[in-house]
């Protein structure tokens, strides 16, 4: 399998404050890859950076996308090249409309007519957001505004799609429900890369995951393997 | 006297309403205020006045050309000064003096370049006076009242049925998650403020001929606009629209009725007192609480 994002010996700076230590991770097309942590590990550093939405001047190493770096560009370029993001708390536009926030998710695309299509199979995986279509953003309940915000990244039609927490402040039903699309959307052939708090629901749902911590990558294994360590279990699952 | 009054209160308010505009699309995209705003009407009524009286082009093309000259200073401005700042990561207090700085500079210039006198913008069409159901008033009073509210109404359309417009609103809601949408944000506030100078040198255009063209037009008729974008809710298009709007009414009905000395301090007043009672203003926008 070919790796679709490699990140190579990168460090994150936020000035001096050296976030991210020189991690090395990949993702291979078609996978669904976990990156795990206690707060303030690096993970969002880690995401945003590989999505441009970071400084990019704090970043040292390389982030490959399809065998090209691409650890300079803005974020608006890097969604060009097919990489979406849900972000940490989900980020919805609160003054569009459902319909108009998945509108500009298809902001690059300039095969017009099949975005129409793309709207509906969101409704269609998430029924409780065309009963909201034409509410604002901002009045959504936060499993509705998950919900938008990964419908959003797939009006991209993305290759690689990135999520920050998606089970942020979510009652576990929700939880539950994020996941289960989430898996639908990669066995549907999007490649997915998505940090998570709550490992245990990451760690049964990705194929591999990385454990990050204060900065750096601490055991990278199969989620099944890590699922059986006993350090992954005492710190991170709590058995 | 009320439907002239009216009328009258109306014109000056469109004119209010187009600057109020400028502030809280500027306010709305970056969170600042910039107190160059006002200089845009100053710059844009020479500008017309050297398009149309000193190089004697047509109005509609002396138009669309101020139009794009304060378009491509607005863009400078942006990229040049507020965003070379903001890549120092400077206080944004510094950024709002810089404007002031600015301000001053083209008030410096139009007058080195064009003197202290006040200029006659020549008459712009050839009936001096329009009566329209009664009311009688100088044809470019009307042409200034049609033009600001078809202008706003424009606004409007680009703003909220086109998809760059969408766009531009989405990078001042949430220029993180825009950018992650492909928006680029830099150029989308480089082009809110663009349209902001534009919108203002039009109401500078739309003023000369009703005013007089001078150095500090901009700067008198700016404040009104600042107060007009307040009273509506500081960062809302509409509101600036319409507290624009009522406060050229305001303060034209109280120069009829009332006394046309004290007209300026009301409108000050106004804007204080929604300060204090009503922040958020008529549209009750929260920009202003949340920070
Ligand atoms: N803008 C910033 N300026 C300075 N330091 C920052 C900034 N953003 C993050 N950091 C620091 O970088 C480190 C990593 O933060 P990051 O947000 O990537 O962690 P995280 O793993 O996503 O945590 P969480 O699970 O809480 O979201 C933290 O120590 C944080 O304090
Ligand atoms: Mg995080």
């Amino acid at each position: 399998m070919a790796k679709l994002l490699e990140l190579i010996d990168f460090h994150y700076y936020y000035g001096n404050i050296h976030s991210v230590k020189g991690i090395n991770m990949h993702v291979e097309e078609g996978e669904m890859v976990t990156l795990i942590g206690a707060n303030g590990a690096g993970k969002t550093t880690t995401l945003q950076s590989i999505s441009g939405l970071t400084k990019r001047k704090g970043i040292q190493g390389r982030i490959l996308f399809n065998g090209k770096e691409i650890q300079t560009y803005p974020g608006s370029k890097v969604a060009g090249l097919g990489i979406a993001q849900a972000l940490e708390g989900r980020h919805i536009f609160s003054k569009l409309t459902v319909d108009e926030n998945l509108r500009m998710g298809a902001y690059l695309r300039k095969d017009t007519k099949n975005i129409k299509d793309d709207i509906d199979s969101v409704y269609k995986r998430f029924p409780r957001l065309l009963e909201r279509r034409n509410q604002l953003g901002g009045t959504l309940s936060g499993g509705e505004q998950q919900m938008l915000a990964i419908g959003r990244c797939l009006l991209s039609r993305p290759k690689l799609m990135l999520l920050d927490e998606p089970s942020l402040g979510l009652a576990p039903l929700i939880v539950k429900e994020i996941f289960i699309a989430i898996n639908e959307i990669n066995r549907e052939g999007t490649t997915v890369l998505f940090v998570e708090q709550n490992s245990k629901i990451a760690l049964s749902t990705a194929h591999r995951g990385y454990v990050m911590q204060t900065g750096e990558i601490v055991m990278s294994d199969t989620c099944k393997n890590l699922m059986e360590n006993t350090e992954v279990k005492k710190a991170y699952l709590g058995v | 006297m009320f439907k002239i009054l009216l009328i009258n209160g109306l014109i000056i308010g469109g004119v209010y309403g187009l600057i109020a505009l400028g502030y809280s699309l500027i306010y709305r995209a970056s969170g600042l205020m910039s107190f160059a705003q006002g200089d845009m009407i100053t710059l844009g009524a020479y500008l017309g006045l050297t398009f149309y009286s000193i190089l004697r082009l047509p109005f509609f093309l002396s138009f669309i050309l101020t139009f794009a000259c304060a378009f491509i200073v607005g863009v400078l401005l942006e990229k040049g000064v507020i965003r070379a700042l903001l890549n120092k990561s400077v206080l944004p207090i510094y950024i709002v003096l810089a404007t002031i700085a600015i301000s001053y500079i083209i008030q410096n210039a139009t007058q080195a370049l064009f003197g202290t006198t006040t200029l006659r913008f020549p008459q712009v069409f050839s009936t001096a006076t329009l009566t329209i159901s009664g009311i009688t008033a100088q044809t470019e009073a009307f042409a200034c009242l049609v033009i600001s509210l078809a202008l706003m109404f424009l606004l409007h359309l680009f703003m909220t049925k086109t998809k760059f417009g969408t766009a531009m609103r989405s990078a001042a809601m949430d220029p993180l998650a825009a950018e992650s949408c492909g928006i680029n944000t830099s150029m989308s506030t480089g082009i809110t403020w663009a349209l902001a100078a534009a919108i203002a040198s039009i109401a500078g255009m739309l003023l000369g001929p009703m005013y007089g063209v001078y150095t500090t037009l901009g700067s008198v008729v700016g404040r009104k606009g600042f107060a007009g974008a307040v009273v509506g809710g500081y960062g809302n298009m509409y509101g600036a629209m319409v507290g624009g709007i009522i406060l050229g009414l305001v303060e034209t009905f109280v120069a009829g009725y009332w006394t046309g000395t004290y007209k300026n301090l009301i409108a000050y007043a106004i804007l204080i007192l929604f300060l204090f009672v009503k922040p958020t203003g008529i549209f009750n926008e929260k920009a202003i609480q949340d920070v």
